[in-house]
């Protein structure tokens, strides 16, 4: 689990389980406590109860015993005075009994016992009356009332042992109840004292988490706070502000720096779209409405830039960037960013002219192009021709002197078409066509060596190569790489010194060449193709690449000073660096960087 | 066969170029008839004539005032009368741009213009004695591309 | 219905022959497939009527003997490059002067004559020929063609058919396909 789904797990659903923990804690707390009062209440009143049943029974007893007492005063002394407990006794022991009948209602077996008792109380009564009956009798028959007075005797312990009996259960029922009581309170308080500390405890936990919580808020209150503050220091330094369209409430929130933005106190005005409306360009506001209109009605983000009007009223170039948003109840609401972007705005706008006038020029350039390739090449060709046809039919009829100048206005002639084909070369590399194909530069060294085939035998030259790359190039334009400096090297061979050009290539990092213009992070494929020939100074290595330069006069090695400079533009429109090396007699090396 | 002359018909604007075109089929001493024609409007006419001898091979400048060689180009391969005339574009420009496009309109040769006699002379007796080839050896015209 | 047919040519041209020769009842006799001899002396008109009457179902009369030759010369070529075991492997001047019958030396003068170019050229072209008849059919890669029309290799193919066309294969392959591309779009 991370740490995430801990901090959410503790703060609202733990908070809220513990809680309804404690409260189901509180009412098993007050169900004992009613159980255990209860209890209590109920035992006291059984207590009372025996009590009760105990005291009326020794009360019907003592009843008993007032009768027999007088019973036997009457007898000895035939005085009815001591008749007169005895005549009121049977009431007392009646009511006694109804009394005791009523307590024991809910004990079938002192029912029971109150019942078989009451059967020898009646005997006893009536014992009683014939033992009373007997004495009164004269004469007196002895052995009969002896008898019955045995049998009144016997009654009576009877009586003595039943009462004693149901006091004796009596007891036993209220000790049992009590043990019964004590069984059930005994384990009621440490029951209670543990689930309070339990409750305790977890209301000590709840406490420390919502503290925790708490300090969080606090905390991120806080974030937010500082965010807010360097969100409003933001849009002021980035010149943007943040709108906010609630669509279901219809409520707009612009914040602070829109009313900056637009020259106004924050607040200023209410945020509706009319007020910000009335801010816009009039031939602008058409924009900024269709905006208003499209951010209802599509989903999709949009950017619009169009004008306002300061309060003050200077014109700055806002730009709107919106998107319409859905919670999950479906309400959408419309974010949106608007930009001051003015001074962008104004260096593109002159960009635009710049690219405009270049395009111009690119355009002139190949309409230059144009009638370099054709309009100039057409009068040439004618002149050529002409003087081919005089050269063939007209020639002998021409003086030497004719025939000197004639020559040399075919060498002009030729040299102007070897100028004009190699300017139109050096145009057509120009061009920005930046097809790059992967190719294997081993097939195009091929093609190249094809080409000067004738040259390379003429010369009886010799070259060698390691084996070269697959890159991402222009072919034809590669190709003429190597045309142009193996051909350079075949032309400016020594006399007498058979030509041997050797290319070779490996992979470099650019930083190791920090003194060219390459880039240091990227890798490069480095070329050097060395030779024998003539070489030249090293103080001019830099100005061979110069269009039209050149090193040798005209009548010594013919050539336009085109070729190199044709190189150098290939090698750098792949992105790369050419530079050269020489040594007066010795020999001359070329190396140029190709992006890898 | 030898008896038959070659017909052959030339649209260029440029009287020079005409000349050096007619002077040298006529050096090239085959049996040979030239027409010249002096733009592509001019060549179209001509070629619509009802008795005109239809040339085996047309010579087709492509910079012409009026009516360009490519227009021309196109109208002839759209009328079946005509469509089966071997068409040589001869022009100053060969960029590559210009003989692909005139090739998949339907010419079958791309002359530059060559810039001595001698070599104008070997471009069109080659021309022409390759599509007597294709005239007389049953060779399938439609692979018919050459470019000079 | 449909009805497939097959003929063969050479007798359906021997059948004409013959019957054109018959309505003007001139007495000949047939050499081969190619050759009549007849066996009378023949009138201007007859000769022009019967070159009329041959011209119209497309026979042309040959008619120098130096027209048969050529005529000769170019089958054997022909035959030579399109079906690939005829190639012979001894060098071709031997084997043309072997099969006409006459030394390469006149062979190729008289060819030169008539065609307004030499035999070696009419090779190369007929090779070239051949070589864009299978490009367009576009079931081969270059290095296969160049191996079935006994080139030593791919670069001596393209060289030779550049020089001849003065485009490289893919270029010519290229244009090719897009004329095809162009005359679908047109109908």
């Amino acid at each position: 689990m991370n740490l995430q789904s801990i901090y959410l797990f503790t703060s609202s659903s733990f908070l809220r389980k513990i809680f309804l923990g404690a409260l189901f804690i509180l009412i098993c707390i007050s169900a004992f406590t009613y159980r255990h009062t209860f209890a209590l209440s109920d035992s006291t009143a059984s207590v009372i109860h025996s009590q009760q049943v105990h005291l009326e029974l020794e009360q019907m007893m003592s009843y008993l015993k007032d009768a027999e007492t007088g019973q036997r005063g009457y007898i000895l002394t035939q005085n009815p005075v001591y008749l007169q407990p005895y005549n009121g006794s049977r009431e007392k022991v009646e009511v006694s009994f109804k009394l005791l009948k009523s307590l024991t209602l809910d004990n079938s077996k002192q029912q029971i016992n109150l019942d078989s008792l009451h059967k020898i109380i009646d005997l006893r009564y009536s014992l009683f009356r014939k033992s009373l009956a007997l004495s009164v009798e004269k004469p007196v028959n002895k052995v009969e009332f002896d008898n019955v007075l045995m049998n009144g005797k016997n009654a009576m312990d009877d009586i003595r042992y039943r009462v004693n009996q149901m006091i004796e259960f009596e007891l036993v029922y209220l000790k049992e109840k009590k043990a019964k009581y004590e069984s059930e309170i005994s384990f009621t308080p440490v029951f209670t004292i543990v689930l309070f500390l339990f409750t305790v405890l977890i209301f000590a936990i709840a406490y420390m988490m919502i503290n925790r919580d708490l300090k969080n808020v606090h905390k991120a209150n806080k974030e937010l706070t500082i965010i807010n503050e360097s969100i409003d220091h933001a849009e002021i330094i980035g010149n943007f502000c943040l709108t906010q369209w609630d669509l279901y409430n219809n409520k707009l929130i612009y914040s602070d720096n829109l009313y900056r933005m637009l020259g106004c106190e924050p607040q200023s005005f209410e945020p509706t779209v009319e007020n910000y409306v009335a801010f816009v360009h009039p031939e602008d506001k058409h924009i900024v409405e269709r905006g208003a209109n499209d951010a209802l009605n599509k989903n999709e983000t949009y950017i619009r830039t169009y004008r306002i009007i300061r309060k003050d009223g200077e014109i700055r170039y806002f730009r709107s960037v919106g998107k319409l948003i859905e919670d999950a109840k479906n309400h959408k609401t419309h974010i949106g960013i608007i930009n001051d972007v003015t001074e962008q705005h104004l260096s593109n706008l002159s960009l635009e002219e710049q690219n405009l006038e270049l395009e111009q020029t690119v355009k002139e350039l190949a309409s230059f192009n144009y009638v370099a390739s054709h309009d100039l090449q057409e009068p040439l060709r004618k002149i050529q021709l002409f003087i081919s046809r005089i050269d063939e039919n007209e020639k002998h009829s021409l003086s030497e002197t004719g025939k000197e100048y004639f020559a040399r206005i075919n060498v002009s002639a030729l040299r102007m078409r070897v100028l004009i084909d190699d300017l139109l070369q050096f145009s057509r590399t120009n061009k920005a066509e930046k097809n790059l194909e992967r190719t294997d530069l081993n097939k195009i060294f091929h093609k190249a060596k094809n080409e000067l085939a004738e040259a390379i035998r003429d010369k009886k030259g010799i070259i060698q190569t390691n084996r070269l790359p697959i890159l991402n190039v222009i072919p034809y334009q590669i190709e003429q790489l190597f045309i142009n400096l193996i051909s350079n090297s075949l032309k400016y061979s020594r006399v007498g010194v058979e030509p041997f050009i050797k290319i070779e290539c490996e992979k470099v990092r650019g930083k190791d060449y920090s003194p060219f213009k390459v880039n240091g992070e990227k890798k490069y494929f480095k070329f050097t193709f060395t030779d024998n020939g003539l070489g030249f100074e090293q103080k001019n290595a830099e100005s061979i690449f110069i269009l039209f330069h050149r090193l040798h006069h005209k009548s010594e090695y013919n050539g336009t000073g085109i070729g190199l400079s044709i190189c150098k533009k290939i090698v750098e429109n792949h992105g790369g660096f050419i530079t050269a090396k020489g040594v007066p007699n010795e020999g001359s090396a070329f190396t140029f960087f190709l992006p890898a | 066969m030898q008896n038959e002359p070659i017909h052959v018909l030339l649209a260029d604007d440029d009287e020079d170029d005409r000349l050096f075109f007619s002077d040298a089929i006529k050096e090239l001493k085959m049996n040979t008839v030239v027409n010249v024609v002096k733009d592509g409007q001019d060549l179209i006419d001509y070629l619509l004539q009802t008795d005109v001898t239809l040339p085996h091979v047309l010579f087709l400048d492509l910079n012409m005032p009026i009516k360009t060689g490519l227009e021309c180009l196109k109208e002839i391969k759209n009328i079946d009368r005509l469509k089966n005339i071997a068409i040589a574009i001869y022009s100053t420009s060969a960029s590559e741009k210009d003989i692909e496009e005139t090739f998949i309109r339907g010419a079958n040769v791309y002359i530059k213009k060559p810039s001595s006699f001698t070599s104008l002379k070997k471009v069109l007796s080659e021309v022409i004695t390759l599509n007597w080839q294709y005239h007389t050896s049953g060779l399938d015209r439609n692979n018919f591309l050459l470019s000079l | 219905m449909k009805l497939y047919i097959k003929y063969d040519i050479n007798e359906i041209c021997k059948k004409i022959l013959q019957e054109q020769l018959d309505r003007l009842s001139l007495s000949y006799v047939l050499l081969g497939y190619s050759e009549v001899e007849i066996k009378e002396d023949i009138s201007n008109d007859k000769l022009k009527e019967l070159h009329a009457g041959l011209n119209s179902y497309g026979i042309e009369v040959v008619e120098s003997s130096k027209n048969i030759l050529v005529q000769k010369i170019k089958d054997v070529i022909i035959e030579m490059i399109y079906e690939n075991d005829k190639l012979p492997s001894s060098k071709i001047s031997a084997y043309l002067a072997d099969k006409i019958s006459h030394s390469y030396g006149y062979i190729a003068n008289v060819f030169a004559e008539v065609t307004y170019t030499s035999v070696e050229n009419f090779i190369i072209l007929h090779r070239i020929e051949f070589a864009k008849k299978l490009i367009t059919i576009d079931e081969l890669s270059f290095t296969e063609i160049s191996h079935k029309l006994n080139y030593s290799s791919l670069a001596h193919f393209c060289t030779q058919f550049k020089n001849t066309t003065g485009l490289t294969p893919s270029a010519f392959k290229r244009i090719i396909l897009k004329r095809r591309e162009a005359a679908l779009n047109n109908t």
